[in-house]
């Protein structure tokens, strides 16, 4: 995590704080959790902050028709446990609208069980500079490693400059993003993280429909968007949708972009988001 | 061999070398300094062109930050994952995290402000 900030830079603890704070909350591992405890008991009583990422949780959940589900922790769990062949996944307990929200109460159906971590971050971000525009924060960067989100221009007067990463050299970048003002951009990419089954390895990033690891022509999806949480949201999604279907999404909204890196290495950008791409050659897709 | 012959393949030779001295150590995207955070604060600013040896502390962990040859790795450290050591050595790109010591080294890149790894 790193954290700059321009201007009234005394405002740097209490972003760390609340970073830490909701990444104490919303963590599917740690037993203090609210979500934890949700995960165990199938019901309870919940934080606002638990409460409002839940709910953008089942909005996007239900925007990009079940892609980005909440819900899929029970199919992490089975793929992280397995040692020597891969899981058959089980769906039963999958499915966003398995949860229910009553004030600030939540219900769980039968083993549901969640796990933030295709959102989690964007939200920490997004809460982070909402934070900050209350302030006198004149500029500011978050980077919380695929999350990144910028608020106001940056004050040496130069567009933010912010790297993608090659995903078949993470280390370097295959693009770069050049803007100014406010943006969110996150990356999911198949590169990521891994489980190792049987010397096998299998990506991260399962598809809620299947139980399998998404597989498509995808290596990464970039969104671009003003919000942190949705950026976060759809990266997943759009990664688990595949390009042809991905790009329709697009083509149905108008409120992010997007850049696809292809497993042959090409890249392709929707309309607004080639506008600000640098440093690489790629193929338009319109609108 | 005549004497102009020689001059030749010198000149020629001396060529090659004067581009390549320039593709090794002009060319890239390498930067000169390394900026450490710690816990979110800056709390080194790095002359990678000076080899070194540095001790960052965090609370009772640390990390041993080893600059040599105009790069720079973590040679060892208290954490349990040790993802930060096999990160190797770098003077650009992507950031070498230590996520447990909660430490950062980013490289001065006039490029770029973050990166999605």
């Amino acid at each position: 995590m790193t954290v700059r900030i321009w201007g009234e830079t005394e405002r740097l603890n209490e972003v760390t704080q609340l970073i830490r704070t909701l990444d104490a909350t919303l963590s599917a591992e740690l037993e203090t959790s609210d979500i934890y405890a949700i995960n165990q008991n199938k019901n309870g009583i919940v934080s606002d902050l638990t409460i409002e990422l839940i709910n953008k949780a089942l909005y996007y959940s239900a925007e990009t028709d079940g892609a980005f589900d909440p819900t899929i922790y029970p199919l992490v769990c089975q793929w992280r446990s397995a040692a020597d062949t891969p899981p058959t996944p089980n769906l039963e307990p999958i499915g966003y609208q398995n949860i229910s929200i009553s004030g600030d109460e939540i219900t769980l159906k039968s083993e549901s069980a969640l796990d933030f971590g295709g959102i989690g971050k964007g939200f920490a971000a997004q809460k982070s500079v909402e934070l900050l525009k209350e302030s006198e924060v004149e500029a500011a960067i978050l980077s919380l490693g695929g999350n990144v989100q910028t608020l106001g221009a940056k004050p040496d007067g130069s567009k933010w400059a912010i790297g993608i990463a090659d995903p078949s050299a993470p280390n370097e970048h295959i693009a770069v993003v050049e803007f100014e003002g406010s943006m969110a951009l996150v990356t999911s990419g198949s590169y990521q993280r891994y489980y190792e089954i049987g010397g096998e390895k299998y990506h991260h990033i399962l598809n809620p429909k299947t139980g399998y690891p998404a597989e498509n022509e995808l290596a990464s999806v970039t969104i671009l968007t003003q919000n942190g949480t949705m950026a976060d949201a759809f990266s997943t999604a759009l990664f688990v949708m595949g390009l042809e279907k991905a790009s329709e999404f697009w083509r149905s909204r108008n409120d992010f972009d997007a850049v696809f890196i292809l497993k042959d290495g090409s890249i392709m950008a929707t309309d607004g988001a080639a506008l600000l791409l640098k440093e690489c050659e790629f193929t338009v897709i319109e609108r | 061999m005549k004497t102009k012959t020689w001059i030749l393949i010198f000149a020629t030779l001396a060529l090659i070398c004067s581009i390549l001295n320039l593709l090794l150590f002009y060319g890239g995207e390498e930067n000169n300094t390394a900026l450490v955070y710690s816990d979110g604060t800056l709390v080194e600013r790095i002359d990678l062109t000076q080899d070194a040896d540095y001790r960052i502390d965090f609370g009772k962990e640390w990390n041993i930050l080893s600059v040599k040859n105009g790069k720079i790795s973590v040679s060892s450290a208290s954490c349990a994952t040790q993802d930060c050591v096999r990160h190797g050595q770098s003077n650009h790109g992507a950031p070498i995290v230590c996520l447990p010591n909660r430490l950062v080294i980013e490289f001065e890149d006039t490029q770029l402000d973050a990166f999605l790894k």
